[in-house]
């Protein structure tokens, strides 16, 4: 239970960004802010009246249109639930099975994809997936509208919570939500052409991996991203370099060596060396 | 409120299209959609967890599966909700999804009917042809504790089917001709099994010495199936009481602390709270909080509020406020004064020179040696030492190993849930969700100050409990503080404190050491335990005499010797969880057994079965281990000790290894699958024995009135948590009187209304709970027939026989059983046909089971995938086949979660850090591996209708199963589960 006073449905991106300049919390399906972590601040801001859900193929240079985009471009709704990711028929087949394993079939019909780039934390296997796909994450502000890539954005926050080493980065989404400064995300425009491949282990086929590794061969080479393996879902381009702290289920360790199993298997799979 | 702009201070409308129709509701912007719901009355929307991942309070909002604990109500403004409640109006109405999972036992509590009905439709609608992934799927947001989940997909799969128009199959076991005399084994037989059939039937092999019966060993419905199916309100927390208060309870944040003092001044000025109860303002008396027979094992170590703190969620103070959110916001005003104290979680450490001692209060009761943290100390001996030291220096060979099993919870879907209040006689009544309301009434007297006739303790439907609510564990909290309010006080644990404050599986430490014969024959075997019991001794005497008990029972030895110490730590509390020490005792026991016949050279079967017990075989440890105290080897007759009179383990094994394809272990390519190079496969078994209820302890008592119409009401103690044991005892009666199971109206476990049980635990309701309906049933049975007799103008009462709701004389007359009760009750030198039964047993015919695993695992990474699990159980006459499946399927599922991915984890406060369900994992619909089901008949003479126990055995066998497969495949022994990746890659990998 929040200990919220007020609550907003904003019908404009504008109001909406008055509202979070007011220090409001942004509530996108609502799985991470109403479920146990408690909000400090007094006032919600529910996207749902934004008009900002919806897959689209977006081919180069073009707008939201319909059907396939050139080259596997897609643009993802910052609201769009993940259910709509996962029956997406312009999403390819490995993407739409990361969407739906993200979360069980009564919180995937809530969850966002804008909420799971901000809250989804380090085990998030989509937002890995997302990175894969140079994912660009539009942002509304104050100021106007900036086009962020995803790996950017989260690489600020990786910073942030190094400089906050008491910042628990599984647990708290309000914090994440204020590296947004004020801005709200609108949508994010995936790269999803070409061969992809997806390794993860985890304690149970169903269970949030340990590590997940997804690898995908576009236009421009072979992109290799992660989860399990840093406080955030990273791009990995050179597996050595990466320290992942441990937790109860795998130690630093152990992570490492299955960031080093499972991208060799990804990379096999695709034909790909590094 | 619009969908415009604009802020909300307190409450606000919302409009919602609640089943089809549009209303308005009045909230505050704080309100989850599943609290609106409930208190609209849509009460099949149930709370599992406040993050949503349980599924029991999913609804369908705009025809999506919603879990509506996280979701605001105001973010439903606008919104399409549907529940259980919209789907059928009738009374008794159900729709085909709902007529499935009734027909298949899709459900088991049906605390989550709601969730698995509602993911049905919203898939169905959809997609009127799944396939068993894309039904696994949907189903992957509602966790079900008590099943496999295979009978839910055939639910939907049937659902799909008459949705369709078609015409499903009739649903009931597969019977299957034996592969045995019953006796012997007999060579491997590869052929598969029955293809094509449901894995949701249970492969049923008849014995020839049960007689024919009309309705025990038939598929019955559940009795409560279409109340539950239709979401009724029949949980504890189901109902909504005039004034009512809640409660939230302070919980400590340290490991080990002493309070050095309590404020609770600015909480009570809170506006709302009504009292708080701590250790300054309730009186000091010392209990045990295990629901067990009186008087409870040692030692009684605790009290309502302490003033120390032994664990991080241990209880420090209770408020009752008007609100949920009143009553916490007090629980952070109420200022407490810590001394902090050094703590350990480990038993070495709590057993080292100079550890803190855990219990170093004066008024605590048997506890064995405070100092040294030892709660409990247990022996066992069926032979004097030196006999002992004989029989292991006399022996070929002596094999010692050591294994650690860890701290598991039962988490049921249902948390633990209390509602107090003062009736009109100012007696307390206190609803429960309880497995034991006779123990909870006479534990919770003293505690209040009241005496035992001043408390009623009722017990609704329970969703789901194995041994989490065989404890007083919070009924005192709402008993205090409705005597101190006079108003109804409710406490609903959310799922931290589940996790915390309620109950676990003891963690231990065993060694076995065994000597054996050059022919394999076992010469002398010795188990030694050290077993964690948390911060409270509470079951720990009588779970771990169950370890000794088990881990000593299942194999003939002419020298048995058990040792424990049970000894308190600073974690959350140790208790009973179903199977109740035997898990741990068999994972130790068969993994060391698989060992001595891999040394030797043997085949693990055989080489088990050369020294299982077989039928006239006496159990001779069980007679020096127990709650009645032990005796010395000298002081009993080995002629008294109880022999086992049925065993079907052979038919259990040739059937179960078939199904399983156990032949395939021994083909490499198999095992090393040339295609997935860093895969290995294996394939494990582990022989189970169980028990059947404690003898001479275990008791229950049953009464059986006739009404006007020939119906029956059925009125037991015994406790049905979801398990299906109204059910079972129900058919049990109308067995007896020769009516359907229609005819017979089940009531039970109410401390006002029906007879005194022990309750639902020791796997004892079928056997003693059903031989006191058995009993009371014979009684009113009698009654019937000199009724019948005297109408029918018969001689001999006894000649009357009854079956279809007549009387039959032996000329082929007869009278209906509605004449016999008006005649009774309105006519004729009227009388109350009733009767009354109670049963305790001198024995406890021990079930049988082979349980079999394949594995598939990754060598590179240490995950390990259960691919298959085949469970083959001797319980005597299953009652009921299909509830008694669900037993099988659910409980080897928790038996996988012990195995693979549950497990508590602690940082280095003492905290638990997975307080969660996810971080802890349990099996879903979709991660589920597959599975089947052998109920092997044997006649059990002492049980009723020949019935054994079925509830706990499928605990004992997946682990040591799955860690036999994992040795089999790669040659590694690992002694310490769970099988999680990192621990399996170590074990892989020793050298890094």
């Amino acid at each position: 239970m929040n200990a919220v006073v007020e609550y907003h449905r904003p019908s404009s991106l504008d109001d909406a960004l008055r509202l979070v300049a007011a220090g409001g919390t942004v509530l996108a399906g609502g799985t991470v802010v109403n479920a146990g972590t408690r909000p400090t601040g007094s006032l919600l801001v529910d996207l749902q009246g934004l008009g900002l859900g919806g897959v689209a193929g977006a081919g180069a240079g073009a707008g939201a249109g319909s059907g396939a985009g050139a080259e596997g471009a897609i643009l993802v709704g910052a609201t769009t639930r993940l259910s709509e990711l996962a029956s997406a028929s312009v999403a390819p087949d490995w993407l739409r099975d990361l969407a739906r394993r993200e979360l069980p079939s009564a919180l995937r019909t809530l969850a966002t994809v804008g909420g799971t780039i901000v809250a989804g934390g380090g085990e998030s296997a989509l937002v890995a997936a997302f990175l894969a796909c140079d994912a660009v994450v539009t942002l509304a502000g104050p100021a106007g509208t900036d086009d962020v890539p995803l790996a950017d954005l989260l690489a600020d926050l990786l910073a942030d919570l190094h400089d906050d080493p008491h910042d628990d980065p599984h647990d708290n989404p309000h914090d994440r939500g204020a590296l947004l400064g004020g801005r709200i995300i609108t949508s994010v425009r995936l790269d999803a052409g070409g061969a992809a491949s997806v390794h993860s282990t985890a304690r149970t086929t169903a269970d949030t991996p340990i590590v997940c590794c997804v690898a995908r061969r576009g236009a421009a080479g072979v992109r290799v991203a992660m989860s399990g393996v840093a406080p955030t879902a990273v791009v990995v381009d050179d597996v050595e370099r990466l320290q992942p702290p441990g937790d109860f289920r795998g130690s630093g360790e152990y992570r490492h060596h299955l960031a080093r199993v499972l991208q060799a298997r990804a990379l096999t799979e695709l034909g790909a060396e590094r | 409120m619009s969908t415009a702009a604009g802020p909300t201070n307190s409450t606000t409308n919302v409009t919602i299209t609640l089943n089809g129709s549009e209303q308005q509701f009045i909230v505050e912007p704080t309100d989850t959609l599943l609290e609106l719901l409930r208190r609209e009355g849509c009460f099949s929307v149930r709370f599992g967890s406040d993050s949503g991942e349980t599924g029991a309070g999913a609804i369908l909002l705009d025809g999506r599966l919603s879990s509506s604990e996280v979701v605001l109500a105001v973010q439903a403004d606008g919104h399409r909700v549907d529940t259980l409640e919209g789907l059928s109006a009738m009374r008794d109405e159900l729709d085909p999804v709902q007529a499935a999972f009734v027909a298949t036992l899709g459900f088991q509590s049906g605390y989550s009917a709601g969730a698995l009905i509602l993911a049905t439709h919203a898939l169905l609608a959809e997609n009127p042809s799944p396939t068993e992934a894309e039904i696994r799927d949907a189903l992957s947001g509602v966790l079900d504790r008590e099943t496999a989940y295979v009978k839910a997909v055939e639910a939907v799969q049937r659902a799909a089917t008459v949705l369709r128009g078609e015409k499903p199959a009739p649903f009931g076991p597969l019977v299957l001709p034996p592969l045995t005399d019953g006796v012997h084994a007999v060579a491997y037989d590869p052929a598969p099994t029955a293809p094509g059939t449901s894995p949701a039937v249970p492969r049923l092999i008849p014995s020839v010495d049960v007689p024919p019966m009309a309705v025990v060993g038939k598929p019955e419905l559940k009795v409560d199936g279409v109340r539950l199916a239709r979401g009724n309100p029949a949980f504890s927390d189901d109902i909504e009481l005039r004034g009512m208060l809640h409660c939230k309870v302070l919980r400590s944040p340290h490991a080990h602390a002493r309070i050095l003092d309590i404020d609770d001044t600015a909480a009570l000025a809170l506006h709302g709270v009504h009292a708080i109860k701590h250790y300054k303002n309730t009186p000091r008396v010392v209990y045990a909080s295990g629901g067990q027979s009186w008087p409870n094992p040692h030692p009684w170590d605790q009290v309502s509020f302490d003033d120390k703190v032994r664990h991080v969620g241990d209880r420090v103070a209770a408020v009752a406020a008007d609100t949920p959110a009143i009553a916490e916001q007090a629980c952070r005003l109420i200022d407490v004064t810590y001394e902090v104290l050094p703590f350990v979680l480990d038993t070495d450490a709590a057993m080292a020179a100079g550890a803190p001692v855990i219990h170093d209060q004066p008024d605590a009761v048997g506890v064995h040696d405070a100092a040294r943290n030892v709660a409990i100390h247990i022996e066992g001996k069926t032979v004097d030492t030196a006999t002992l030291a004989a029989a292991f220096a006399g022996a070929a060979h002596v094999f010692e190993s050591t294994y650690h099993v860890h701290q598991v919870q039962q988490t049921p879907i249902e948390p633990h849930v209390a509602v107090a209040w003062l009736d009109e006689s100012e007696r307390l009544v206190i609803r429960s969700a309880t497995q034991v309301p006779f123990h909870v009434r006479r534990i919770v007297a003293p505690l209040l100050g009241l005496e035992v006739k001043d408390i009623r303790v009722m017990k609704p439907r329970v969703g789901g409990g194995f041994g989490a609510k065989q404890e007083m564990l919070i009924e005192d909290i709402v008993g205090h503080l409705a005597l101190a309010t006079k108003r109804p006080v409710r406490l609903v644990l959310d799922r931290e404190e589940e996790f915390v404050s309620s109950r676990t599986r003891h963690p231990q430490t065993l060694t076995f050491r065994t000597g054996v014969a050059p022919d394999g024959t076992l010469l002398a075997q010795e188990l030694k335990v050290t077993a964690n019991a948390g911060a409270y001794g509470t079951h720990g005497f009588t779970v771990q005499s169950v370890t000794g008990l088990r881990g000593l029972s299942s194999y003939n030895c002419p020298a048995k010797r058990f040792e424990c110490d049970v000894v308190y730590t600073n974690r959350p509390v140790p208790g009973a969880f179903r199977g109740y020490g035997a898990p741990q005792a068999l994972f130790a026991l068969e993994c060391h057994m698989d060992d001595i016949a891999r040394a030797l050279g043997r085949d693990v079967i055989d080489f088990k079965r050369q020294n299982w017990v077989k039928v006239g075989d006496r159990l001779d440890i069980v007679m020096f281990l127990g709650e009645r105290g032990t005796l010395e080897p000298a002081d009993v007759d080995p002629a008294t000790f109880p022999p086992v009179m049925t065993s079907g383990i052979e038919e259990c094994v040739a059937q179960a290894a078939r199904a399983i394809g156990w032949h395939r272990r021994d083909d490499p390519a198999w095992v090393a699958p040339a295609d997935r190079p860093h895969i290995r496969r294996g394939i494990g078994f582990a022989f189970c024995m169980h028990g059947t209820a404690i003898p001479f302890l275990d008791m229950g008592g049953c009464s059986i009135k006739m009404n006007d119409d020939g119906s029956f009401n059925v009125m037991s103690g015994a406790a049905d948590l979801g398990t299906g044991a109204d059910t079972v005892l129900g058919q049990i009666a109308a067995e007896v009187l020769g009516v359907p199971l229609s005819d017979i109206l089940m009531y039970t476990g109410d401390t006002d209304m029906t007879p005194f049980d022990v309750g639902a635990y020791a796997s004892s309701t079928t056997y003693i709970s059903g031989a006191a309906v058995k009993k009371a049933a014979d009684a009113v049975r009698w009654r019937i027939k000199v009724r019948a007799a005297r109408l029918l103008g018969v001689e001999e009462p006894c000649s009357i026989e009854l079956r279809d709701r007549r009387a039959w004389a032996p000329d082929g007359r007869s009278v209906s059983l509605q004449d016999i009760a008006l005649n009774s009750l309105h006519t004729e030198d009227q009388e109350q046909i009733m009767g009354i039964g109670s049963h305790v047993s001198h024995d406890c015919p021990p079930p049988f089971a082979a349980q079999f695993a394949e594995i598939e695992v990754d060598t590179e990474t240490g995950q390990v995938t259960v691919v298959k699990l085949v469970m083959a159980v001797d319980c005597g006459v299953a009652i009921n086949p299909i509830t008694a499946s669900g037993q099988v399927e659910g409980g080897m599922f928790q038996a996988l979660g012990y195995a693979v991915s549950e497990e508590f984890a602690y940082d280095d406060t003492g905290r638990m850090v997975n307080a969660k369900l996810g971080p802890y994992w349990i099996f879903r619909a979709d991660d589920a591996p597959a599975t089947e089901v052998f109920l092997v008949q044997t006649m059990e003479d002492s049980g009723p209708f020949g019935a054994k126990a079925v509830a706990e055995i499928p605990t004992d066998g997946v682990a040591p199963a799955v860690r036999n497969a994992l040795l089999q495949a790669t040659g590694v022994a690992i002694n310490e589960i769970p099988f999680t990746p990192e621990r399996v890659h170590r074990a892989l990998h020793p050298t890094g």
